[in-house]
């Protein structure tokens, strides 16, 4: 446990390393960036547009219960921008672009393409994993702002067709009550945790030594400890926004 | 797709003319079902913190923060608890059959079964179908009530909820329909999760060599999530719609 | 004593989209002998194999196995899937790098097959499991897992396994791939053993020439998905096909091209 603590933090510096001094590999990161972007953007958006709709779907009650249907669309608007299109955007990228990304560079370890790079004087953190962390980083938020817009169109599907809610009425809560700050803070959100992906699948990946079934391993670890690690950042967020107002 | 297909009509096919062996399901079903339970502790644990936390700020600014009981209850137990048990556990479990059977395909024990004339499909493809059925039910009813406590948690010690006002808007907007509506779902959901990832770990070739095995997690991650969260709309529709 | 061939393969062709894999090829092997397939890698070898099995069908031809043709047999009807699992009961496979189930130890894998064939009780299979360990020479390595072995151990494994349900064919892919040269020696003689002690008949298929001049009862070559030369080791050798010849001496030039 403590060794691997050890290990997590000295690879933490080696990629702070790579970050900071040259060589960078700029052509391999955009086309890292190109190939992540073009494999999430579809699982991305069918995940995360669904989720608008379950709460305008259940949301509807809800609201009628008080009688505030009117008020559903600030609801959604501020529960898509700040919660769950952030934190779903980036589970399905760590479920798309991570375990991809883990399963590529464990599979180089496994063919002895990772020691073919260090031995052609290539350091494989800057070369592998470097890239694929700026990926992530820049990649999430891109896709987090296009399932904002399909999660409040299934959101209004839900409300406004299928709800039986006013179309004015939907709109006019929306604009006045989410802010530029809450499609802010969402998009802050989406590049710490995309930060995360990059970073964990590139640690779990190098860990693999020999075998198929590592590289499998690899993959369904940086998935599971991503998005435990992005529900509880989340949490401490939410806690500290709370708190500041925001 | 037309693979896909094909292969859904044999395992089904398989899965329900014959009884799986014992000694691949039942650890399958507690790989699935038991080797779960601790992920999806620690992540139903924060998603009910969150539920609670994150709706306070758009509820107050309604004038609504005494309703965090009422929204603990629909919204969790109707939707974020077993979707997140799906989409999570399903992820975990998916991608340890897609890995395990990937493997078993390029290390030739798949056809070392099927010239001792074991038929792999009812032998290793049913088991697991059944094992990851039969789990994600169990763990969707088990979320349902680790992230309901820690919403009380979260609504109570953190943002000063009254309790009893809690309690009793869940007792009152959580039915027994509700409860059996995500031990539903969970069931639909893990019986397509078995699926998915069984097709891809069996599509896999010798000489895709270990990328192969990569590939066949990812795939059954990214697809097994997408079918969670899109069945549990179109359930929620028809049950709630 | 039955003098039926124990495998008689008619006119097999097989192609994968435009690739020709197996182009007409014609062979028989008799009973209680051992016939070394050689070639090229990438030439039907393993596909050849497998249409022994079913496990692949061929596109053209028979394949007859004690005159039963698996290749006319559909899968997907009861009879003909019983028939066919009939017909593999009586072989073992050896595969190439062992294909032994990862979940399960040493013991557990040789009893598989048993376990699902036989009725034996638990002590008949153990002592079972014993003997054919003690014969490939891995005697009280019962309770070891296959990650624990070398490669040369979980080949020797898996042949315990393949004669576990005392076959009447084994079919080994490679047997000497990635051994050294000792250990490919070692597993050479073991089918030599077994071949005198339980009479069994092999079919080899090997890029091994040094294997198939020290095993072989009967040799064939595939080269470019033609079988080119068939037939009794001694004849074979002095016959000496160009293609073979190429093989033997390891030479650049000649009917076999290095794509």
């Amino acid at each position: 446990m403590i060794a691997g603590v050890q290990r997590f933090l000295s690879y933490l510096g080696a990629v702070l390393i790579a970050l900071v001094t040259r060589p960078r590999y700029g052509i391999e990161t955009l086309r890292l960036m190109q190939v992540i972007a073009m494999r999430c953007i579809i699982p991305v958006s069918l995940a995360v547009a669904p989720v608008g709709a379950v709460i305008s779907l259940q949301g509807v009650q809800i609201f009628q219960l008080f009688g505030a249907e009117r008020l559903l669309s600030s609801f959604l608007g501020m529960a898509i921008f700040r919660e769950y299109s952030p934190a779903l955007a980036s589970v399905m990228v760590a479920a798309q672009a991570g375990s991809s990304i883990a399963a590529r560079i464990g599979t180089m370890r496994v063919r002895g393409q990772i020691d073919a790079l260090a031995v052609m004087s290539v350091d494989p953190i800057r070369y592998v994993v470097v890239p694929g962390v700026l990926a992530c980083v820049v990649i999430t938020p891109l896709l987090s702002v296009l399932t904002n817009i399909l999660g409040l169109f299934s959101g209004w599907v839900f409300a406004v067709p299928l709800g039986g809610i006013d179309h004015g009425a939907f709109m006019e809560h929306l604009t006045e009550q989410v802010t530029a700050m809450d499609l802010w803070v969402g998009l802050m959100k989406c590049a710490i945790f995309g930060t995360g992906v990059g970073l964990i699948a590139g640690f779990l990946g190098l860990a693999v030594e020999r075998g198929a079934a590592q590289v499998g391993k690899a993959a369904n670890d940086t998935v599971v400890s991503t998005i435990v690690l992005i529900l509880f950042t989340d949490y401490v967020f939410s806690v500290i926004l709370l708190e500041a107002g925001l | 797709m037309r693979g896909f297909s094909a292969f859904v009509f044999r395992a089904v096919r398989a899965q329900y003319t014959s009884i799986p062996p014992r000694e691949v399901f039942v650890p399958q079903f507690v790989d699935a079902g038991y080797g779960s339970l601790m992920l999806l502790t620690i992540l139903t644990f924060f998603a009910g913190l969150n539920l609670a936390v994150q709706s306070f700020g758009p509820f107050s600014r309604i004038g609504a923060q005494d309703m965090l009981g009422m929204f603990a209850g629909i919204g969790g137990v109707r939707e974020l608890f077993p979707v997140m048990a799906a989409v999570v556990g399903g992820a975990r479990i998916g991608a340890n059959v897609a890995a395990s059977l990937a493997n078993m395909k390029i290390s030739e024990q798949i056809e070392a079964l099927e010239v001792m004339g074991v038929d792999p499909i009812r032998y290793l493809v049913v088991p697991r179908i059944w094992a990851v059925t039969l789990a994600l039910p169990l763990l969707c009813g088990y979320c349902n009530v680790i992230g309901l406590a820690s919403a009380y948690g979260g609504a109570v010690y953190q943002l000063g909820n009254d309790p009893g006002t809690f309690v009793h808007q869940v007792m009152e907007q959580v039915s027994a329909f509700d409860l059996a509506a995500g031990m539903i779902k969970g069931a639909f959901m893990g019986w397509g999760v078995g699926l998915i990832s069984c097709f891809h770990g069996y599509s896999i070739q010798k000489r895709d060599g270990a990328e192969g095995v990569g590939i066949a997690t990812n795939l059954a991650i990214v697809n097994g999530a997408v079918f969670c969260i899109v069945t549990n709309l179109l359930m929620s529709w028809i049950m709630y719609g | 004593m039955d003098t039926s061939p124990a495998v008689e393969i008619e006119h097999v062709s097989k192609s994968f989209g435009a690739k020709v894999v197996l182009n007409d090829v014609s062979l028989r092997v008799d009973r209680g002998s051992i016939m070394v397939m050689l070639g090229p890698s990438g030439t039907g070898k393993s596909v050849l194999l497998r249409c022994l099995v079913g496990l692949l069908k061929p596109d053209q031809g028979k394949v007859k196995v004690f005159g039963e043709d698996v290749a006319a047999l559909d899968e997907s009807r009861r009879a003909d899937r019983e028939a066919l699992f009939r017909v593999r009961r009586r072989f073992g496979m050896l595969f190439q790098d062992g294909a032994l189930f990862d979940d399960m130890n040493v013991a557990e894998n040789v009893a598989f097959p048993m376990r699902l064939h036989t009725r034996l009780s638990e002590e008949e299979m153990h002592a079972r499991v014993t003997d054919k360990l003690a014969r490939v020479g891995l005697p009280g390595t019962e309770e070891k897992f296959p990650s624990e072995l070398s490669g040369g151990m979980r080949k020797r494994v898996a042949f315990a396994r393949a004669i576990a349900l005392e076959p009447d064919i084994v079919l080994c892919d490679e047997p000497s791939s990635g051994l050294d040269p000792v250990m490919s020696a070692t597993l050479d003689e073991l089918i030599l053993e077994m071949h005198r002690t339980l009479g069994l008949t092999f079919i080899v298929i090997s890029h091994d020439t040094a294997e198939a001049r020290k095993i072989a009862d009967t040799i064939g070559m595939l080269a470019n998905g033609r079988l080119v030369t068939y037939g009794p080791a001694k004849q074979v050798f002095e016959e000496n096909h160009p293609a073979l010849n190429q093989f033997f001496t390891r030479a650049t030039q000649g009917p076999i091209k290095v794509v």
